[in-house]
């Protein structure tokens, strides 16, 4: 099955490759180079030029995502669990969650400067209210009769988070990750055309204004598949945490 | 031993207040067991979460061995209707749960974990998934978890209704191994007449709206060879039976 699986993963990526070699063929003009000259040039460039840049991305999406588990996963277990709690806060979260929150990069570039806050912060932001809403969604559909048997053990709150609140409300929570990660990137690029010279996004933006295209597109190839690793990681951590979902 | 003196228990609802048991007077000694049997909505379920401390407001008087319900301080084993499995433990960490939270999962005793997987046939299935189990199965993984605790005191919320006729015969049996092993005080709320009188030393009778008891039947016919079989077991049924049927029409 799993190799199975490979196979395909392994044939869409040659599919893809050839859609861009044959455009680059038929279109043959340097705005679209043949993916060999791309690998090439990723080859001899990547560790001297691009890797800076990739860990400086990947530094600004990982303290984003674990600020916005940090913050969202209490929250969202509280109201989830609290009926109480999440009558007080869920017109706060309802209400500020339809906010684009790029439109807020200026106000929080004045608040913060145009450094590493505002980065992280946007990324925080954008997460924090999809992994809020997924948890308390999540511990809301178990079944009050889950409880029971805990409760008739004078289980306490703590014993009740590890035994049902978490393993119940995970599956929920990493979709919510992965759902908000794919946004997150593409926040990241914008935001990192502004007050930096190290990202992905100033690397790219960087070699277009270069007009340096094969640079221009190795960068592509890298943020992709940085994206690409993240997507991958997060769904063996889920294979790992809720294989009892797929039994 | 379990009294319950004078119990009255209410619900809230948004507009009205509920009372599902009313004046609810019982006492079931040590070892002993009681099936509960009334019509749906009596509030059966209600004095099982009342004994199982889920529900802690209440008018009167329940005690165990003695002592009033507090689900931290005594063994309560309680197997709900759905037999309260957690689908993300596999069966082995599901009949550890109890010990694990009442005394720490070091102290689960392993040799004693497998003889009572062995009595419930279980052996083999450990790393399952209640999931991948049949019904008969995960409500042998109910029992498993409920009797690997040594509860001070076994509440069942009709646990067998979910199998089919032949199952539930064969989970009736195996409980009642169980139960002559560990001699667990046990209240098992049932709709079912002849479970109550297979399973039941004391067969109470709930009448409905608001949940009293009508009648308590000290059950002849417990424990004896076969009495499935038995023409006393289908007399004591047909007069069950009719005994509610007056009740329950009024």
């Amino acid at each position: 099955m799993r190799r199975c699986t490979t196979l395909w993963y392994a044939a869409a990526v040659v599919v893809l490759f050839t859609i861009w070699w044959i455009t680059a063929t038929i279109v043959s003009r340097p705005i679209i180079p043949s993916p060999f000259l791309v690998g090439e040039n990723l080859a001899d460039v990547f560790v001297k030029y691009i890797a800076i840049h990739g860990a400086y991305s990947l530094w600004r999406i990982a303290s984003g995502l674990i600020l916005a588990v940090a913050v969202g996963l209490p929250l969202g277990v509280i109201m989830g669990y609290f009926s109480r709690a999440d009558r007080l806060l869920a017109p706060l979260v309802y209400l500020t969650y339809p906010i684009p929150k790029i439109a807020l990069l200026p106000i929080l570039m004045l608040l913060c400067g145009v450094g590493e806050m505002a980065k992280v912060l946007m990324i925080f932001l954008i997460i924090v209210f999809q992994v809020i809403i997924a948890v308390r969604d999540g511990i809301r559909s178990i079944p009050k009769e889950t409880y029971y048997p805990l409760y008739s053990l004078g289980a306490s709150f703590r014993e009740i988070f590890v035994e049902v609140l978490w393993p119940a409300s995970l599956p929920k929570f990493i979709t919510a990750v992965r759902v908000a990660l794919a946004t997150a990137i593409s926040v990241l690029f914008f935001t990192e055309t502004f007050g930096t010279q190290y990202g992905m996004g100033y690397f790219i933006m960087d070699a277009w204004l270069r007009v340096n295209y094969l640079e221009m597109y190795s960068g592509i190839v890298v943020l992709s598949l940085i994206g690409l690793v993240l997507f991958g990681i997060i769904d063996c951590i889920e294979r790992y945490v809720c294989h009892w979902q797929y039994k | 031993m379990i009294e319950i003196k004078n119990l009255t228990a209410k619900y809230q609802s948004e507009h009205e207040v509920y009372t599902a048991l009313e004046h609810i007077s019982l006492e079931i000694p040590t070892g002993g067991t009681c099936a509960v049997i009334g019509p749906s909505g009596c509030g059966k379920s209600t004095l099982l979460k009342v004994m199982a401390g889920i529900i802690q407001e209440y008018e009167g008087d329940v005690r165990i061995d003695g002592r009033p319900v507090k689900p931290a301080e005594q063994k309560i084993g309680f197997i709900p209707q759905n037999y309260g499995l957690l689908p993300w433990k596999n069966v082995d960490d599901n009949i550890c749960l109890g010990v694990k939270i009442k005394d720490s999962a070091a102290k689960v005793n392993r040799s004693k974990l497998q003889k009572i997987m062995v009595q419930l046939g279980l052996e083999g299935l450990g790393q399952r998934y209640p999931g991948e189990l049949s019904g008969g199965q995960q409500q042998r993984v109910g029992l498993a978890r409920a009797f690997f605790l040594q509860p001070d005191v076994l509440l069942m919320d009709e646990p067998f209704s979910a199998l089919d006729a032949i199952t539930r015969e064969e989970m009736q049996d195996v409980f009642l191994l169980l139960w002559q092993k560990y001699e667990v005080s046990t209240i098992i709320v049932t709709h079912y007449v002849e479970e109550a009188i297979y399973l039941g030393q004391k067969i109470v009778i709930l009448s409905t709206k608001p949940g009293r008891i009508s009648k308590v039947i000290d059950n002849p016919l417990f424990g004896g060879k076969d009495i499935r079989q038995q023409t006393e077991f289908f007399a004591m049924g047909l007069k069950l039976r009719n005994l509610i049927k007056k009740d329950w029409g009024k």
